[in-house]
């Protein structure tokens, strides 16, 4: 496995089975509170009657998401299925198994599409972001870079989702990228250096490999990149504070550069891009611990291996005939008498 | 942060992995403990050292001449499958299905880790660092596993906290749904069976008792050759082994007396029943079923109907185990018999145990009373506990005991790891004991 899947396998088996079983079998009644990454919790349960599925997500940092465009996104998805969210939950969708569609493609369709909830409530700043930066590009390219005006020049608001307590995702469009930054923190020093090697990593691949040339361009540093320097107290300010205090805030940047595959590409296959942008782009921090404990775990291998044959170069160095002081349990040794 | 993630409950048995959240009734994902990694066949002169990876075709465009180190770029290691994905994956050419776990004890950490590795990120999809972790284990593990568990679940994965209890100990928690349990006593004994083997535990005070713990090499897998060879004793027209573990799981039942479900059955002609088969071509069989639905269970009560070299039944090793534990807790693990794991499923299965025990329970006690001359016995009570849970009842018992306000105080934390090391995890405060909730 080398890239995390973006869908809710849960929610993905558990609707399959209730989906393809509801003709035969009596349905069951479920209630199971199950987390994902970042902290969001799901809570699947049948309320009212066994064939009515409820599904609802609590997100941290909903409340930003809402900001940027998210229950928008969430409507255009899930229109028809929305129900006002449960108590304790940012938003609910109900399935109602005697109204389903009537074919498998569709249906399948659906249950990918739930599972994906998580995905699809993340993804409306950076679908904002695309927007906005498909704007200014349109904007831009009427000027030379000297005579642009000062707004196409900087671009955007940044955007800044607080999706865990001390990390954040700061997405900001210029009329020629969009750049998203990660703010990482590490509490393990071990994890850190391992971090260290993947980020070089992203940036030695890129120059090595041709065809990794026009892949998104990742940066790294410790302190703030220039992009926030312009944010308004807080994010800097973050930015500094956990660097000076642990030293373990690694910003990372990655600007996508969908420009040029916007201009290159017919329109159809942009859209199909960024949706996979954007869902690449939210697991990168789960990919990225994903990655650290997956490396741990084969130097883990390798060190087990070479620890057995330490073990049989040991026993084998062992001497055949070994004389040994015998005693007894009170502690008197015999003598072999001469 | 950490106040909001609900615990992390697996329990990696030998034959299925049970993977949840504390504070579900039934947990998220079972699936087999095995895992495919590719087979090192072609590898395997060099000292079976893990093969050093060659370059994904992606990295080796421009890059020219292979450098020895670019020579280890690679992710050969993360190529495997787990659960029902590594059986099939198993099924085509390439890859080589391994099972970490033998006799409920992990024998290969390698395989392990990186099975833990997926169940975490793939299937709980979890960020191992935001939650608590409930690991279970046999009883009569060596602390040495508990030490390997312990590095891998807080230097590779980093949890925030970790929790490993014993099985038998989780399965007396999960009979606290019971309604003929009134006290929350961790004192029992455990009968575990599930495919392998049969596990009789006594449990005082949350403790095993080791020295007293006996098991019994029938279980499930047994039940289903045995249902087999009955098919195939009547030539019917399937008897594979899938279908003696469907008719096992949908038909068997323990009966009170066999000699006289015999003549009941010849009596009422209606109890044989029709299973039909359909065979992966489309077509149906219909298979007969008789007294296989009695007699398959029946192999606890009288094992001599299947195998040569073990007789002892069921009911009279749960008694010899009760009696060579401490007589002070004798009373208490008569009071409190506990099923657990999928061959005890079977109805009247609780039943039929209890009643037996108490025929050797009260014999004993008329033979001593005859013995002393006159004097009484205040009797001694036989209780054998059936609950709704029973199939998973470790998993239930630990989203049981994982759910609770104070399991995070039981656990031991990754800092007090960092202090103290792995020798931290031989001893756990006992969860659910005396005291708590």
């Amino acid at each position: 496995m080398l890239l995390l899947d973006y869908q809710n396998v849960l929610i993905e088996s558990l609707l399959t089975e209730r989906f393809s079983g509801y003709a035969s079998a009596t349905p069951v009644s479920i209630d199971q509170v199950v987390s994902d990454f970042d902290g969001v919790t799901f809570h699947l349960s049948t309320p009212e009657s066994k064939s009515k599925i409820l599904i609802s997500i609590n997100v941290k940092c909903f409340k930003e998401l809402v900001q940027y465009g998210a229950q928008e996104v969430l409507e255009r998805e899930y229109g028809p299925y929305i129900v006002s969210p449960e108590p304790g939950y940012d938003f609910s969708v109900q399935i109602d198994l005697e109204n389903l569609p009537a074919e498998e493609e569709a249906r399948n369709d659906l249950i990918m599409k739930l599972a994906l909830l998580k995905r699809n409530a993340m993804a409306a700043p950076f679908e904002r972001a695309f927007d906005e930066f498909n704007k200014l590009a349109e904007e831009a390219s009427q000027y030379t870079s000297e005579s642009a005006p000062q707004g196409i020049k900087e671009g955007g608001e940044v955007m800044a989702i607080h999706y865990r307590e001390e990390e954040a995702i700061y997405i900001k469009a210029n009329w020629d990228r969009v750049t998203v930054i990660f703010s990482t923190v590490f509490r393990e020093e071990t994890d850190r250096i391992f971090g260290k090697v993947f980020l070089q990593e992203f940036v030695d691949a890129r120059r090595r490999v041709l065809t990794l040339q026009n892949a998104p361009q990742v940066l790294f540093r410790n302190d703030p990149p220039l992009e926030l320097a312009g944010v308004p107290g807080l994010s800097t300010k973050e930015g500094e504070v956990s660097y000076v205090t642990f030293g373990m805030a690694r910003n990372i940047s990655t600007s996508i550069s969908v420009l040029t595959r916007a201009v290159l590409f017919p329109r159809h296959l942009t859209a199909q891009r960024r949706y996979e942008n954007i869902s690449h782009i939210q697991t990168f921090r789960d990919y990225f611990h994903y990655h650290i404990k997956a490396s741990k775990a084969y130097i883990h291998t390798r060190m087990r291996k070479r620890t057995a044959d330490f073990l049989q170069v040991l026993n084998r160095a062992r001497p055949e005939n070994e004389e040994r002081e015998r005693k007894t349990a009170s502690g008197r040794t015999f003598r072999v008498q001469g | 942060m950490a106040n909001q993630t609900p615990a992390v409950v697996m329990d990696n048995g030998t034959g299925y992995s049970k993977l949840g959240f504390a504070g579900n009734d039934s947990p998220s994902f079972v699936f087999p403990t095995a895992i495919a990694t590719k087979a090192a066949g072609s590898a395997g002169s060099s000292a079976g050292r893990p093969p050093v990876a060659n370059k994904p075709s992606f990295l080796g465009g421009g890059g020219g001449a292979s450098s020895n180190l670019s020579a280890k770029r690679g992710t050969e290691d993360l190529d495997f499958f787990i659960g029902d994905e590594a059986l099939a994956a198993g099924q085509g050419p390439g890859y080589g299905v391994n099972y970490p776990i033998r006799h409920g004890q992990i024998e290969n950490w390698d395989h392990m880790e990186r099975f833990w590795s997926n169940s975490i990120f793939k299937y709980l999809r979890v960020e191992p660092e935001d939650h608590y972790f409930l690991l279970t284990e046999p009883p009569l593990n060596p602390p040495e596993n508990r030490e390997n568990t312990a590095e891998i679940m807080f230097e590779s994965f980093n949890c925030a906290g970790l929790y490993i209890a014993v099985q038998a100990v989780l399965a007396l928690a999960a009979s606290w749904t019971s309604s003929k349990v009134t006290d929350r006593s961790l004192t029992g004994t455990v009968i575990d069976s599930g495919d392998g083997v049969t596990h009789v535990i006594p449990v005082a005070e949350g403790y095993v008792i080791g020295s007293s713990i006996k098991s019994i090499p029938i279980a499930g897998r047994d039940i289903t050759y045995f249902v087999q060879n009955l098919l195939r004793d009547r030539a019917e027209p399937d008897s594979s082994l899938k279908t003696a573990e469907k008719v096992k799981e949908e038909y068997c039942y323990v009966s009170p007396d066999i000699v006289k479900e015999f003549a009941r059955y010849d009596r009422e002609p209606d109890r044989f029943l029709k299973h039909t088969v359909t065979a992966p071509n489309g077509r149906s069989i219909n298979i007969d079923i008789g007294y296989e639905r009695f007699l398959a269970p029946e192999i606890f009560f009288n094992p001599e109907i299947y195998s040569s070299d073990f007789l002892t039944p069921l009911p009279n090793v749960v008694d010899g185990v009760i009696q060579s534990s401490p007589i002070d807790v004798r009373r208490g693990l008569y009071k409190n018999i506990v099923l657990s794991g999928g061959s005890t499923l079977y109805k009247d299965f609780g039943r039929r145990l209890q009643r037996d025990i108490r025929h050797l329970v009260d014999d004993r006690i008329r033979a001593s009373e005859a013995r002393s001359g006159g004097a009484r016995s205040g009797g001694l009570d036989v209780a054998v506990v059936t609950h709704k849970r029973q199939r998973h009842g470790p998993w239930f018992g630990g989203s049981l005991l994982g759910q609770t306000p104070e399991f995070r105080s039981y656990c031991h934390t990754k800092a007090e790891y960092d202090e103290i090391g792995p020798s931290i995890v031989r001893r756990f405060a006992l969860l659910g004991g005396p005291g708590s909730s």
